[in-house]
């Protein structure tokens, strides 16, 4: 009997230290009225937050994990894979001890953080409930991993990390990519976002300048041009309205997602080399990726 | 006892125990009209100090006079006897329950993340226990769903809240959240935004010294 109370006061010790640990990392973000979401201190001077709960671009602060309260700057946003990018003062506090999400297993125990004031991190415990592979987001963006869990994303949580029984951080939690489960944007996806819009203040994602619709022809799969913008890199390219893809880069098209695919990551000004079919004739045409033009907030 | 077979494993100890003090709380009326006392519905208690006076919600009672349902199944008259609406605390004494007091202990020590656990009758459901971690013992953010600027009487955002990522019901209002040991830390009051509150023990316990 007191083997079974020790081994589940030892696991209470153990997840109340994972908290302590991945806490010293964890400040709440005041970037919109009332209550604030939580950021993780990623590396020195950047915290990551999620991009929906950014309300405002200007007079932003941060408490720290000492209860001080910091001006932050908005270093770029990322609507696609729902990542905001704060600088704060270097040397503020320790940087995240970031985990390999692809160690999580469904089963492992993990809790979610959160910072909401100067009186300490928050946190809300479960499992982890489903992995996967890359995905896209119903906003657009590319997730490297499927992450989930049954934890509660209470208000205030989002933007805070999922951590290990360890005190590891393997990702960002989002409300808002995917209810009723937490999901959460794993530790690839932010560095990559983290890179970019540290660079350049936003994600850039490739783009032909082309709307398509799938089609079948004798030959397999095929996407046929329905509509192709003014001066953009298809139509600088020479494609013409009724031309079907068929190929990319020498591979036959199965889906259309192989185009995602190819447009994504650091795509922007590659060459595509494309195989179409007109007037009964297959040729080869390149394309040269261009940078998808940004729409206003 | 390391491959105990199910009730040695886990949190069976401390939950056991923790049970064994826990009441029903039902509404004399309701009771009378045939309903509620053997169903166990309405709300939650548990022995404190001593094995006949009771701790719940002061939303629990609606009356002076109140049905115990004890864990043996025993149903018991009870006398509502201290009652503190603004900290939504009521205390219960009856003398016939003989139910072992719970221990307590101190939320002020507990670290985010440590194991707790609630004991009530979540929608009816007799001793039902639900785990989770322990988040924080002050006010609740603002944002939460606390009216701040006239609240209701016990649901005060500014006064300190035993706050945990435990799942509760109607049903819970009144029962205990202990910590892994099952020693009580709050009395569950309700449910903010999905957060469990509970009022700490600490201020049950100065309300009972009030009593003498």
């Amino acid at each position: 009997m007191t083997d079974s109370r020790s081994n589940i006061a030892a696991l209470s010790d153990q997840l109340a230290d994972a908290v302590a640990a991945a806490g010293a990392s964890l400040v709440a973000v005041h970037a919109r009225p009332r209550l604030p979401s939580s950021g993780v201190h990623w590396k020195d001077g950047v915290i990551v937050t999620t991009e929906g709960t950014v309300k405002q671009e200007e007079d932003i602060t941060v408490t720290l994990p000492a209860g001080e309260r910091v001006p932050a700057t908005l270093a770029g946003r990322d609507r696609g894979t729902d990542l905001a990018v704060l600088r704060i003062p270097a040397g503020s506090m320790p940087a995240a001890t970031l985990g390999d999400p692809a160690a999580l297993r469904p089963g492992n125990l993990v809790l979610a953080l959160a910072r909401l004031d100067e009186g300490g991190a928050r946190a809300a415990f479960g499992a982890v409930s489903a992995t996967g592979g890359k995905w896209r987001s119903w906003k657009g963006g590319e997730i490297d991993r499927w992450l989930q869990s049954d934890l509660t994303i209470y208000p205030g949580f989002g933007g805070g990390p999922l951590v290990d029984s360890a005190g590891r951080i393997h990702g960002v939690n989002s409300g808002a990519l995917s209810r009723p489960l937490a999901t959460t944007i794993p530790v690839e996806t932010v560095n990559r976002v983290v890179t970019q819009l540290l660079e350049r203040g936003y994600v850039a994602r490739g783009w032909i300048g082309a709307a398509m619709q799938p089609v079948r022809l004798d030959e397999g799969g095929g996407l046929l041009l329905v509509s192709i913008e003014k001066d953009a890199p298809a139509a600088k390219a020479g494609l013409l309205l009724g031309d079907v893809i068929v190929a990319l880069d020498g591979k036959s098209l199965e889906s259309f997602d192989q185009l995602l695919e190819v447009l994504s990551g650091e795509a922007v000004g590659k060459r595509l080399r494309l195989n179409v079919v007109r007037a009964g004739e297959q040729r080869p045409v390149d394309v040269v990726i261009g940078e998808r033009p940004r729409r206003r907030r | 006892m390391v491959s105990g077979a199910g009730g040695g494993a886990f949190l069976g100890d401390a939950a056991a125990r923790l049970r064994a003090s826990v009441v029903a709380i039902v509404d004399h009326s309701r009771g009378r009209r045939g309903r509620g006392a053997s169903r166990g519905g309405h709300g939650a208690g548990f022995a404190w100090g001593s094995e006949d006076l009771f701790v719940t919600s002061a939303h629990v009672p609606s009356a002076n006079t109140v049905l115990v349902v004890t864990p043996g199944g025993r149903t018991v008259e009870g006398t509502v006897v201290a009652r503190d609406v603004d900290r939504d605390i009521a205390v219960v004494h009856a003398p016939k329950a003989r139910v072992p007091a719970a221990t307590t202990g101190d939320p002020y020590i507990l670290r985010p993340g440590a194991l707790v656990f609630a004991v009530g009758h979540p929608l009816g459901v007799k001793d039902a226990v639900s785990v989770g971690v322990f988040q924080a013992v002050r006010a609740v953010p603002s944002g939460y769903g606390l009216a701040e600027r006239r609240p209701r009487r016990g649901r005060s955002p500014f006064i300190p809240w035993v706050q945990a990522d435990v799942r509760l019901a109607p049903g819970n209002s009144g029962g205990p959240i202990a910590d892994v040991e099952g020693n009580v830390i709050g009395v569950a009051a309700m449910i903010v935004s999905g957060l469990a509150l509970a009022v700490p023990a600490p201020d049950v316990e100065r309300l009972l010294s009030k009593l003498g």
